[in-house]
């Protein structure tokens, strides 16, 4: 089924697209911080540092 | 390069992975908790000059990636040798997970890991808060290389580089908005 195939890459590749885990870690990062969520907003700020340094791996 | 080129067939990558993530992981903790225990210096400030500090601290991190503000950071500026990647299958991963995780063994190319130390030791929030900080950086580092591995696309890093402006100013930008809304919360 190469059609099933192709689109089974286009969604694949558009969900692991590298700017999906930023803005994904970036809402809950604020809305952490906006619940006042102190463990949960401290980790999100973390992932964000992590994630930025996103180089060739 | 974490992965072998013939990422697409092999099997064992994931192990690679899961060891370079537990790597990771320690290094970002342990990071965290060096961080932590620095930040008892700034238990004198005021709160309210602390939360000043903070939101100072993340305008100063949103200009500077936007380009606005020229200043260049310290940082280990090498490379963690592939040497440490190669040599043993399982604790190499590890070995080069921990090395990244630290934060402090190479380079470090944007803005948003100064902000989260700097307002961690301006914060000095409990040791919880601070050790998930750390393990969180060491998963942000983590899910660049898993988002690798479930694309199945040898183009990714490209990709990756030609967003990372956007990337980081998205990044940076949003901690910057987590951290005045805490600060003004």
């Amino acid at each position: 089924m190469p059609v099933t195939s192709a689109t089974a890459g286009a969604v694949r590749r558009a969900i692991t697209d590298p700017l999906v885990p930023v803005v994904l870690v970036a809402m809950a990062a604020v809305a952490a911080a906006a619940r006042d969520s102190m463990v949960l907003g401290w980790a999100t700020v973390g992932a964000l540092a992590g994630y930025s340094l996103s180089g060739s791996v | 390069m974490l992965f072998s080129p013939g990422w697409r067939a092999a099997s064992g990558q994931g192990s690679i992975l899961a060891f370079f993530t537990a790597g990771l992981l320690l290094g970002g903790a342990l990071s965290g908790l060096a961080v932590w225990l620095l930040s008892g210096l700034s238990e004198p400030i005021p709160q309210g000059g602390r939360a000043a500090a903070v939101a100072a601290v993340a305008a100063t991190g949103v200009l500077r990636e936007f380009g606005v503000l020229r200043l260049s950071l310290p940082q280990n500026a090498r490379q963690i040798p592939l040497e440490v990647l190669q040599r043993r299958p399982r604790l190499g991963p590890m070995q080069f997970g921990f090395e990244l995780g630290t934060g402090v063994r190479t380079y470090v190319t944007s803005s948003a890991p100064y902000m989260a130390a700097l307002a961690l030791l301006l914060s000095h929030p409990a040791l919880a808060a601070a050790t998930a900080a750390g393990l969180g950086f060491g998963l942000g580092r983590a899910l660049t290389a898993a988002t690798v591995l479930w694309s199945r696309d040898p183009e990714w890093n490209a990709r990756a580089a030609a967003r990372m402006p956007l990337l980081t100013r998205l990044a940076v930008t949003a901690l910057a908005a987590a951290l005045l809304t805490a600060a003004v919360g």
